[in-house]
């Protein structure tokens, strides 16, 4: 644990950045774990006070068009947001990576042509890919996670590809080869672990746009049907009331994503930092 | 002028595959599809034979490779097919509103870069103070702001609260648009004739939807600039001209910022993607009749040959924005050898 | 600085020179769309309603009444057995471009709407066998059986004349790029000289009009995206009026702020659902019965609409001919003990409810219609006994869908197409229509009740048998009311002349704009 000690001294303010994230995670994933520890209401209710109150003691983020307590839905919506980024993430890494690796790593036209596919979506707008997607699947929480995960199989990809060339050309991989090693354990023990800590990061900044993704595609009104909760939409909805001066059912789910994404950029942006110097120091 | 004009070639040579794939997966995601749109198009009562002779009129029952082909040959020609849903060409809808979502796009990114550099720039300076901290502070917050929430907050303050700017539409209802539209920039078209009125309400228009894209996409500038200028601000020219004695400011914004932007003229071909994209969203909240609502009406209607058109033109524009950043950047950069 | 005080100096000007328009000039918002600008394929509010000022009937109503009098005709008279009427035709009337209106022009206009066969085809398939000529200036309509309400039927636009050598004889003209020379040329107060799709329509004074010359010369129409960016609009003055469709706490608003003419028409115009049964789960009578007893009509009002509609319990709306409140009798709001009685004699209990798709559809109706939806699935599912699963589809799925029979449960509106009861009945509850609608119920008891009101033109023949009928529907149930919907007119307080009855045909032509 000797570099967790030195990295520590030296970059005090990253680590106290990617702790703040680590903490709103945490509790946002509380949240969703168990949202009935923090909503008292069902975010379904329809009788769960008046009709579009503003925030009070009883409501304390208000209630919405419908009578429904608006702090249930967000604490209620947070699962699914959250569930949709991290499940279109890893499915993406899923994807990326094997394919990053094996591309890299056999090089040559396979690698040419992948590489060409991966550049092109990549520079193509990720939204309106998610868009697309998401407009031909149809709505529902898998079709989403597809609709999502599909834009970012590119990042990953590019990631492990670039990581996988300039580590081929180390020495101890060559010395691995030299002692005569199989592909598939040069791979696995010398490439992938080195690979692994930048994909960490990566990760979690994915996961943070992958939550805007999903806010957009359900504020468009592409992602999923009426009664999930889902801040997207009920963003979407609230904003019917704004000019009737009902503040509070666009402000509190706005703010939540950006808390969360917020919460998963600064715990990518910490580990950074943190990583990186290591990584050089190999 | 050889080597630039083969560079150009090249370049152009290199961007043809890459709307080549794009184009190739847009062509199978949507054939994909669950659904019968002819039914939906033809009102969802004619019989059979009718629907199999619309089909037939649009090509929808030859085998898919067949279809491809055609598809290929018709883009080489520039026709990107017949709208399903309304009778009219695909590009009619498309020249009609992209020049909007290219002045929102064009003004977001100028609010960007106005806000993004020279706050990245002033964090460069004060490396590691307060001042850098809160400027990368904001650059993290700001991007973590859904476009259409930071829309929504700028109608409510600034269209609604305090009534200074219109929050929809590019210009007021009651100004006919026909009497000056031509290119489709209204920009330009207003200018052009004179009509410094209009010129001015299409301006107002275009304040709020251009600083929520901007905003939010600041934060990504600030960011590049700060690094390229903390790169810079350690090298040695800058050492020598600071000990020639060059006031701080002239070496920070003279030499420094100069040499910093060059990176960042590279980076403007993804941030434009970027900046599509949130129009898209920006387009929503404004009713802002570019690409990004057509795209989204169509795909309410089913309207799949223009959903596959406007794909197509998203991919043409971000080509030729990479190739024209490309070409920009060895412009401007001696040390590309072209 | 210097640049925001010129920009200020610009908008200053830009609002001076705006106001010039202003007095001559009224500007209509809406969030309506228009559908084909062809009267052989247009069945949507809107569109009829661009129809009924560029174009003009054989008869009309009076603005703001459901008095039918004649318009391009001057009279009509019915032979003995009531299945044939003749129509004399004003002298002089020309079209636009100088063409003269005359019978064969009203002949070639109804053939070309049977021949094409398009949506509102049915309003002549249905009753009209064929029209013909007799002289320049009179024409006969020979119909298919013994019909009460013709003259109500050519007063819809899918009957009126258009110039023939401007639209296409054989196919739908969708844009009015595809008439020759670019522009419908028709009989009506106002011409429509420019259109762009979704952003504006504007209507000019037609100087060849046959009536009374117009208030207003100009009318634009702003097409807007959403109805709270139509709202702030007419809140800071960029529009004139508004209609079509506010949210409802736009409404509330609006009427409470006291800055705006507000005129609340009653109108006709009806909410209920749906249910496809012939082969859905719906197949079971009980059933619709059951769902049908669960709807709670004042909570939808009150939850969704901000209670500004009203509640409706019969296919007939209020405020017209033989209207019963059949359906509150038999069954009641959130009626759970009669539901549940039903549900449990058919064998659903707590574990294993009684399950089906609850469809609408996002935006035709306006941006309320999902609220709708989950406020009825959380009345539905007061009882254990029943869940359902909420999908949606844009409307023109939505239509696709009726004839795949997707839905088994579905929403769906109508706005009158003419003034009688059997509109609002035969085209659920008759064969040929109900399979129009997705609801694919057919009946010969049915079929002939519906063949006797529309033979006769006896009054009390007619409130018997829909007497009968509205009794009978509530043990059908192909269809539940929910509500009768009311419409609202905003409009700045210098406009006057909205005059829109229960036909819900909106006259441009009576608009004035005070100094």
């Amino acid at each position: 644990m000797r570099w967790f000690g030195r990295s520590r001294r030296k970059y005090r303010t990253e680590w106290w950045i990617m702790i703040a994230g680590v903490l709103i995670i945490v509790l946002i994933l509380t949240m969703t774990v168990f949202p009935h520890v923090f909503a008292r209401f069902d975010p379904n209710d329809q009788d769960a006070g008046g009709q579009m109150t503003a925030p009070s003691a009883a409501h304390i983020m208000g209630t919405d068009n419908l009578s429904r307590d608006v702090w249930a839905r967000v604490v209620y919506g947070a699962r699914t947001i959250l569930g949709v980024a991290i499940a279109a993430a890893l499915l993406s890494a899923i994807i990326g990576i094997p394919l990053g690796l094996l591309s890299g790593f056999a090089g040559g036209m396979f690698d040419r042509i992948l590489s060409l596919i991966m550049d092109s979506v990549y520079s193509f707008p990720g939204l309106i890919l998610a868009i697309a997607f998401a407009a031909m699947l149809g709505p529902g929480v898998i079709n989403i996670t597809l609709a999502v995960a599909v834009v970012y199989i590119p990042t990953y990809f590019r990631l492990v590809r670039g990581q996988t060339l300039s580590i081929k050309e180390e020495v101890y991989v060559e010395a691995a080869r030299a002692i005569g090693a199989r592909r598939g354990t040069i791979l696995s023990r010398y490439v992938f672990p080195n690979v692994i800590a930048t994909v960490v990061v990566v990760l979690s900044l994915n996961i943070a746009d992958a939550i805007m993704t999903e806010a957009a595609l359900s504020y468009i009104g592409l992602g999923l049907p009426a009664g999930i909760p889902d801040w997207g939409m009920d963003l979407s909805m609230g904003k019917k009331f704004l000019p009737s001066g009902v503040w509070w059912m666009i402000t509190f789910p706005g703010l939540m994503i950006m808390l969360l994404a917020l919460g998963f950029t600064m715990l990518g942006e910490g580990l950074a930092e943190i990583l990186n110097p290591r990584l050089l120091e190999r | 002028m050889r080597h630039l004009a083969s560079y150009i070639l090249t370049r152009f040579l290199l961007a043809i595959p890459m709307v080549f794939i794009m184009l190739t997966i847009v062509f199978v995601v949507l054939r994909v599809m669950p659904g019968d749109p002819v039914n939906a198009m033809l009102g969802g009562h004619a019989p059979q034979k009718v629907i199999d002779k619309k089909k037939e009129e649009l090509g929808l029952n030859k085998p898919i490779a067949a279809q491809y082909v055609d598809y290929l040959g018709k883009l080489a020609r520039f026709d990107l097919g017949d709208s399903m849903i309304f009778k009219q060409k695909v590009s009619q809808p498309i020249i009609e509103k992209l020049p909007a979502t290219i002045e929102l796009t064009l003004f977001g990114l100028l609010v960007s870069l106005g806000l993004g550099i020279p706050l990245g720039a002033s964090a460069a300076r004060r490396r590691r103070s307060g001042g850098d901290f809160g400027i990368r502070l904001y650059a993290n917050v700001v991007y973590c702001i859904p476009v259409f929430w930071m829309g929504l907050l700028l109608q409510l303050i600034f269209g609604i609260f305090l009534g200074w700017f219109p929050i929809s539409g590019r210009t007021s209802p009651r100004l006919e648009v026909s009497s000056f539209s031509k290119t489709g920039f209204y920009i330009i078209d207003t200018l052009r004739i004179g009509n410094i009125g209009a010129f001015g309400d299409v301006m107002w228009h275009l304040v709020l939807p251009a600083f929520t894209l901007g905003i939010v996409l600041s934060g990504i500038f600030v960011r590049l600039t700060r690094a390229n200028m903390l790169d810079v601000l350690k090298s040695d020219y800058i050492l020598a001209a600071r000990a020639r004695g060059i006031p701080e400011r002239r070496v920070v914004y003279n030499h420094g910022l100069r040499n910093a932007l060059i990176p960042i003229v590279t980076m403007l071909g993804l941030q434009f993607s970027l900046l599509l994209a949130g129009a898209i969203l920006t387009e929503s909240t404004f009713s802002w009749p570019g690409m990004g609502r057509l795209l989204l009406e169509r795909i309410y209607l089913r309207d799949y040959p223009t959903i596959q058109g406007v794909i197509v033109v998203y991919t043409l524009v971000v080509s030729a924005m990479s190739l024209l950043v490309d070409l920009l950047y060895a412009a401007i950069d001696p040390r590309v050898k072209y | 600085m210097k640049r925001i005080s010129a920009l200020f100096l610009v908008l200053g000007f830009a609002l001076s020179v705006s106001s010039v328009w202003a007095q001559s000039t009224l500007v209509y918002g809406t969030t309506d769309k228009v559908t084909d600008m062809d009267p052989a394929s247009a069945y949507d509010f809107h569109t009829w309603e661009i129809f009924q000022n560029v174009s003009s009937g054989l008869m009309a109503y009076t603005p703001g009444t459901t008095n039918l009098v004649p318009a391009l005709a001057t009279g009509y008279t019915i032979n003995a057995a009531g299945d044939e009427y003749t129509f004399k035709l004003r002298k002089g009337v020309k079209f636009s471009n100088g063409t003269p209106f005359t019978a064969s022009v009203v002949k070639w206009n109804i053939d070309r709407v049977a021949k094409l066969n398009g949506d509102p085809a049915a309003l002549v398939t249905q009753y009209v066998k064929s029209v013909d000529v007799v002289d320049d200036y009179t024409v006969k309509f020979v119909l298919t059986g013994p019909l009460s309400y013709l003259p109500a039927l050519v007063a819809t636009p899918t009957y009126f004349p258009m110039d023939p050598s401007v639209y296409p004889v054989d196919k739908i003209a969708k844009d009015v790029g595809e008439l020759t020379g670019g522009e419908i040329v028709a009989l009506g107060p106002y011409r429509l000289t420019s259109f762009k799709r979704d952003e504006e329509a504007i209507f000019e004074a037609n100087p060849n009009y046959w009536g009374k010359e117009p208030g207003i010369k100009k009318i634009i129409i702003r097409y807007f995206a959403d109805a709270t960016t139509m709202r702030l609009a007419l809140e800071k003055g960029e529009i004139d009026l508004a209609f079509k469709s506010m949210n409802p706490s736009d409404v509330n608003d609006l009427m409470k702020s006291g800055k705006f003419n507000a005129v609340k028409i009653p109108g006709p115009q009806i909410r209920y659902l749906c249910f496809e049964t012939s082969e859905s789960v719906f197949t079971n009578k009980a059933l619709r019965q059951a769902v049908a007893a669960l709807i709670n009509r004042p909570e939808i009002n009150q939850k969704v609409y901000l209670g500004q509609n009203a509640p409706l319990y019969s296919m007939i709306p209020m405020g017209m001919s033989y209207h019963t409140d059949d359906f509150k009798t038999a069954w009641g709001d959130g009626n759970v003990a009669a539901a549940e009685k039903i549900l449990k004699g058919l064998g659903y209990t707590k574990d294993k409810p009684f399950t089906f798709d609850l469809w609408y559809t996002p935006s035709h109706y306006g941006d309320p219609e999902v609220n709708m939806a989950e406020v009825l699935k959380a009345q539905l599912e007061k009882t254990p006994l029943v869940r359902t699963t909420i999908k949606s589809a844009e409307w023109a799925t939505y239509k696709q869908q009726f004839n795949n029979k997707q839905m088994p449960a579905y929403f769906l509106g109508w706005y009158p197409d003419y003034i009688d009861p059997d509109d609002y009945t035969s085209p659920f509850a008759q064969t040929e229509g109900s399979k129009g609608n997705g609801i694919f119920f057919s009946s010969k008891v049915w079929d002939d009740l519906f063949i006797q009101e529309q033979q006769t033109t006896k009054d009390a023949v007619r409130n018997s048998t829909f007497a009968k009928m509205q009794k009978m529907w509530t043990d059908e149930v192909m269809t539940a009311p929910i509500y009768q919907g009311n419409l609202y007119v905003f409009s700045k307080k210098n406009v006057s002349g909205v005059k829109i009855g229960p036909t819900l045909i909106f006259n441009y032509d009576q608009l004035k704009l005070a100094k």
